[in-house]
């Protein structure tokens, strides 16, 4: 009977020494600052990979003077009315999608 | 000066019509009107040209694009017969420009003393009205044609 007792003391005893070990391990460290992930330091990358290759700078096509622009915008107008004109003045499918010379779409 | 819109009238007739309007001069780079204008007259071209035009938003500022030119005996202003009645383009003469005003109310009025004016005009205004509008679905189907095309040659690429 009292090692029965006995036995039942060192587990009892077991049991809370492990559940304080258990909640020393999940509470947090008020030491260890708390994780942002959003602040979380990122590992030391080069900002760019293969920096020594050089991509090719695609030209941009020189913009071309406003007048210019209005003058290939007037021209394509007269065009397009002349062929819609001709196709009105004799609708066939052939002269709907005849091609233009305008400058403003070639 | 034959003009569209006087077609089938006798000489009476074209008297009558052009007793109602007002001969207007308009010096060269002037606007006939604007767009959006009350559109209570309707033009007749007796010399010059008319540019009808729309405003286009190019690089950040507004560019007036030519819709349309008119030479003389060619009529402009036809917003002024058809409800709303404002002008749904803007009118500007290149060169110096005379035409003839003709009011709608007076236009109205005398319509009613002469139907068959009336009729004659009417179907006049029908043919100048849906030329216009064959010119312009044509150019537009031309234009979707040309877009749809890029679009594809984009998407092939």
């Amino acid at each position: 009977m009292e090692m029965l007792l006995m036995a039942l003391c060192i587990s009892v005893f077991g049991l809370g020494v492990a559940a304080l070990a258990f909640g020393a391990v999940g509470r947090p460290d008020p030491a260890e600052p708390e994780f942002h992930p959003e602040v979380a330091v990122r590992p030391a990358i080069p900002a760019r990979f293969f920096s020594d290759i050089v991509l090719p700078v695609k030209p941009h096509p020189p913009l071309v003077p406003i007048e210019v622009l209005l003058q290939q915008i007037e021209n394509h107008v007269r065009l397009e009315q002349a062929a819609a004109e001709s196709f009105v003045a004799f609708p066939t499918q052939a002269l709907l999608h005849c091609k233009t010379t305008s400058a403003l779409v070639n | 000066m034959d003009h569209e819109l006087l077609n089938g009238l006798s000489p009476a007739e074209i008297e009558q019509v052009m007793a109602l309007g007002a001969r207007e001069l308009v010096p060269s780079g002037s606007w006939l009107f604007r767009l959006g204008d009350p559109a209570d007259r309707i033009f007749l071209l007796e010399r010059g040209r008319i540019r009808l035009t729309l405003p286009m938003q190019l690089r950040g500022g507004d560019e007036e694009i030519l819709i349309e030119e008119n030479a003389p005996g060619q009529t402009v202003g036809w917003s002024a017969l058809i409800p709303p009645h404002r002008f749904t383009l803007s009118a500007r003469a290149p060169l110096e420009t005379e035409v003839i005003a003709l009011p709608r109310t007076a236009l109205r009025e005398f319509f009613e003393r002469s139907p068959q004016v009336a009729y004659k005009m009417s179907f006049n205004l029908c043919i100048i009205v849906g030329h216009r509008l064959q010119l312009v679905q044509t150019m537009w189907l031309r234009e979707m044609q040309r877009s749809v095309q890029l679009r594809s040659d984009a998407g092939a690429r």
